[in-house]
């Protein structure tokens, strides 16, 4: 019985430098994995795998009994992987409402979506996407004119939107102030179950709240997985971080 | 659910004011011939509303899609080859006499009609293959273009050879094309009982009836999910692919739709001026419709349409004019580059800001700016922004 993603000796190479070195990765349905590693670990190099962004040299990838490998990046998307980028990536000229219109996309097909009078089946939907991230003041207004910490919770309720069953987050909580990334902590928990998570974070008290599993990342492959406090202890993870003072200050 | 009282005087309630004023633009130009008595002024108001249907062509493009085709004169000049071949088929030939060949084609001495000639002698056949051959032409290229991921400049300069080439082709066919003279001498269209003299009613109110549709044609096709889904892809393409949307299908689509409405505006060119050139799909024409759609604003279709009725009206005036005979090219550059500088969004970007401060001042006498960051929830980030 394989896991539901299950990455086996993934090696991506940039130029003959290895991002990622004999990878192996296994999150089971539901779970709520954080990622985590000092920088150069290969963690967002490991999302961009997965959601077919970049291609690797060698290894494997599985989903839900899917090989994504040689799929094209819209392809897995619509086999259930949705992706939250480093930067947030909204589309700045449309606007929030438009924004979580386009990311409902149960159906991808040119002409399915010809037919006139969408908007009037997505209005409800999307106003309760916007309570959800606290933008529904703003439905309205251009993408551009969100601060950062809004540009963020907009993507995370595209990606609600989206509905994706593995739902990669990438750093979902820079720049935000401490209410916010609890606000963030509590919807991820929400989504946890239903969907599952890949949260790679740099803020420890974020994955400790979140967290069940924390694999820990450092060049290019797997170095320790287990609860917080176990990774914390593991004496390999502590070296590996060393010169970045510590774990905690990641 | 009071979310979408804002909703309905503001973003959702823009697209039945942009509904309205399409509406309203085009019952103006259904009621100047009322007012404009003149055949030989309406033949030339006709040939600007053809022009500005082109343009609004290359506005879904542009300006929702972000395809900037530099070569959307090639839709338009094989829709007008398709309606010139038609015309010229029902004319009868001084040398050869009634059903016999095009004369330029006994001056080059070909012997009998060629195989693609033949189809035209059916009215509704030219005028479906006037908009589905620029489509496929069109549908083909994006293919080859938008499946290996081709993007921006790229795309300008694939577009532009491409009607380069079709133009040479045309000009070197002479025997089949009429060549460098291109098709002349073409009998009138005549269609449900009524005979489109160029410089008639008729034929202005055609050319209006076409504009509306084409119109209102390309404004569905913005409402559209799908619609909303180019601008997506306008604006962050790549991120589009991972919501699970074949990118490269929905350009193909809107670059095929623009290229049909260009076909059509083609056709309509050759009713209204009775003939086709080599010059039609020509680097020329192409480029203007490029600048007409910046002064228009190629973000909105009845910009585009306007921004091309109003540049091509005001060359055509001031290359007749005495004053400025010599410079009116310099003129228009001059125009052109102040728009691109000061105003990016063309007319229509400005006729909107108006709109909106309009709007925003008669609502409670705040402006804008201040509404804006009063509900952003008091944040005190008040700019001179104003």
């Amino acid at each position: 019985m394989s896991a539901y993603l299950q990455l086996s000796d993934i090696q991506v190479s940039f130029n003959g430098f290895l991002a990622l070195n004999q990878l192996n990765l296994e999150v089971n349905k539901g779970e709520l994995r954080c990622l985590i590693g000092p920088n150069g670990a290969g963690k967002t190099t490991a999302l961009d795998l997965i959601c077919g962004k970049i291609k690797h040299s060698a290894g494997s990838v599985a989903f839900d009994g899917i090989m994504l490998d040689g799929l094209e990046d819209y392809e897995i998307a619509r086999a259930g992987v949705g992706r939250k980028f480093q930067v947030p990536s909204v589309f700045r000229e449309l606007t929030v409402s438009e924004n979580l219109q386009v990311a409902r996309a149960k159906h991808p097909g040119v002409f399915r979506n010809l037919r006139p009078g969408y908007r009037r089946a997505d209005d409800e939907a999307v106003d309760r996407l916007a309570i959800l991230v606290g933008l529904e003041d703003h439905l309205n207004m251009p993408a551009s004119f969100l601060s950062h910490g809004q540009t963020q919770w907009l993507e995370i309720g595209m990606l609600v939107a989206q509905d994706a069953a593995l739902i990669l987050m990438d750093e979902p909580t820079a720049g935000m102030t401490s209410q916010e990334t609890q606000k963030t902590a509590d919807l991820f928990l929400r989504l946890k179950g239903r969907h599952t998570l890949i949260v790679v974070e740099h803020d420890m008290g974020f994955v400790k709240a979140i967290g069940d599993v924390i694999s820990v990342m450092h060049l290019g492959r797997l170095l320790a997985q287990g609860s917080a406090s176990e990774v914390e202890s593991n004496p390999e993870v502590r070296k590996a971080y060393l010169g970045s003072g510590g774990i905690t200050h990641a | 659910m009071p979310l979408h009282n804002s909703a309905s005087s503001s973003a959702s309630g823009r697209p039945s004011i942009e509904l309205i004023t399409i509406l309203v633009v085009c019952a103006i130009i259904f009621a100047v011939p009322t007012l404009l008595n003149n055949d030989y002024l309406l033949n030339k108001l006709a040939r600007y509303l053809v022009l500005g249907i082109l343009a609004m062509s290359l506005s879904l493009s542009w300006g929702y899609a972000g395809i900037l085709n530099l070569g959307q004169a090639m839709s338009f000049g094989l829709g007008s080859y398709a309606m010139a071949m038609t015309l010229k088929l029902k004319t009868v030939p001084v040398h050869t006499g009634p059903q016999g060949l095009p004369d330029f084609m006994v001056w080059n001495n070909v012997t009998s009609l060629p195989w693609f000639w033949q189809p035209f002698e059916s009215h509704l056949f030219a005028i479906c293959a006037g908009m589905l051959v620029p489509a496929a032409v069109a549908a083909a290229l994006g293919w080859f273009m938008f499946r290996g991921r081709v993007t921006g400049v790229y795309v300008a300069i694939i577009t532009l050879a491409a009607m380069v080439v079709l133009n040479l082709v045309i000009i070197d066919q002479q025997q089949y094309t009429g060549g460098f003279n291109g098709i002349t001498d073409l009998a009138q269209l005549e269609y449900f009982g009524i005979a489109f003299d160029a410089y008639s009613r008729a034929t202005y109110y055609l050319v209006s009836f076409c504009l509306t549709g084409a119109l209102l044609l390309a404004y569905a096709f913005t409402q559209t999910k799908a619609g909303l889904i180019i601008q997506a892809i306008r604006d962050h393409e790549s991120r589009v692919r991972y919501f699970g949307y074949d990118v490269g299908a929905y350009q193909i689509a809107a670059f095929a739709l623009s290229a049909a409405i260009a076909g059509l505006a083609g056709m309509l060119y050759t009713i209204v001026m009775e003939f086709a050139s080599p010059t039609f799909l020509g680097v020329q024409l192409s480029l203007s419709v490029v600048v007409w759609c910046a002064v228009g604003g190629r973000q909105s279709l009845l910009g585009a349409l306007l921004g091309a009725i109003l540049v091509a009206g005001v060359q055509g005036a001031l290359s007749e004019s005495a004053a400025f005979v010599e410079t009116w090219t310099l003129v228009m550059g001059a125009l052109f580059v102040l728009i691109v500088l000061f105003l990016p969004k063309g007319l229509a970007g400005l006729a909107g800001s108006l709109w909106t401060l309009l709007q925003w001042r008669r609502v409670d006498g705040i402006s804008p700016v201040r509404q804006f960051h009063q509900t952003e929830g008091g944040h005190e980030r008040l700019s001179s922004a104003e």
